[in-house]
């Protein structure tokens, strides 16, 4: 995986990205807590549940990688017959393979200068492709090329959108990161003012 | 992330991108370990793989392509798996040399963050 840049997600002014929300960067905590009217423990609350929603989003954008992972070997795979399929073309060999029927258990098939390719598109639909015989060796060169042309764009496109859900979770990762030092902040903010008025009532005593 | 109690060291807009440059680092820093495992293993499937070709004596080998095995000629798969070693070659190093430039990066980031806050910041693994 390329490594994308590390260079800044939210500015203290951007709001989004896709539908998540950006983590407000809290300068002076004091300010913050003043202008939210908020008061420690409902801004601790507040920030907690923002931490919670993050997580939900986080786990959904890991499974569609996780999906889009699976997905790019599997069409890889089928380039790779492809391509031997298209080598083979006008040999007049066939191809003889070994494929598995059921678990451990293997038969043999030979794959004459074939007529046509499908392509499995999901559960019960599959692309077909019904020969003509006129012109017969260019329309069915055509449609190898038909084949491995598809099958690119779909691992093109695979790749792009993996692209685009990791910065998603970079993103993500980030407004997590800044919500949680926030919620320490704040908590130690919190401290370090009781501390003073323990001090501040000593003194007084 | 653990922070001291009661400290009250500012955290800057700076410091915060800092923070997660550091977190976005430390990610990719594992998952690269686990793409150079996985690379590692397939280069000792392919050297296992060369050692057979070279030990059998069959003409005929069954060369896996994508779900099936076909039925291709010795000299054909000692070509294709050479070439895969190739690229697993490459991509191993390529992934060897991003960890190293990952690590580098979290060991500077190390360096400020500490020196401004010090034992208010945890930067270790768990």
């Amino acid at each position: 995986m390329a490594s994308s840049s590390f260079s800044v997600s939210a500015s203290p002014g951007v709001t989004e990205r896709r539908g998540i929300p950006g983590a407000q960067f809290v300068e002076d905590v004091q300010t913050y807590l003043t202008q939210s009217g908020l008061d420690v423990n409902s801004a601790l609350a507040f920030l907690q549940e923002r931490l919670q929603q993050y997580k939900l989003v986080e786990m959904k954008l890991l499974a569609q990688q996780r999906d889009l992972q699976a997905k790019i070997p599997d069409i890889v795979k089928c380039l790779d017959v492809v391509a031997t399929l298209q080598s083979k073309k006008g040999t007049g060999e066939g191809l003889i393979t070994d494929f598995e029927v059921s678990e451990g258990i293997y038969s043999r098939a030979r794959i004459e200068d074939t007529d046509s390719v499908c392509l499995w598109l999901g559960a019960n639909v599959m692309f077909i492709h019904v020969a003509y015989h006129i012109c017969r060796f260019e329309f069915l060169s055509v449609f190898m090329v038909q084949a491995a042309t598809l099958l690119q764009k779909n691992l093109d496109n695979a790749k792009a959108s993996l692209e685009v859900l990791v910065a998603d979770l970079q993103f993500l990762r980030d407004q997590v990161t800044i919500t949680q030092v926030t919620i320490a902040r704040i908590y130690n903010w919190d401290v370090h003012q009781r501390r003073i008025r323990q001090v501040a009532a000593a003194k007084d005593t | 992330m653990q922070q001291g109690g009661g400290s009250e060291t500012e955290v800057t807009w700076g410091d915060q991108q800092n923070i997660n440059k550091f977190g976005r680092l430390n990610n990719r820093f594992h998952e690269l370990e686990d793409e150079i495992k996985i690379a590692k293993e397939t280069n000792d499937n392919l050297e296992d793989a060369s050692n057979e070709l070279i030990l059998t004596d069959e003409e005929v080998i069954r060369f896996q392509i994508g779900e099936v095995f076909a039925h291709v000629p010795k000299e054909e798969v000692e070509g294709r798996i050479e070439q895969m070693k190739e690229v697993t070659g490459q991509n191993l190093e390529k992934l060897e040399a991003e960890k190293d430039s990952v690590l580098a990066q979290m060991t500077g980031l190390k360096k400020i963050l500490y020196g401004k806050f010090k034992d208010s910041i945890n930067l270790e693994e768990d």
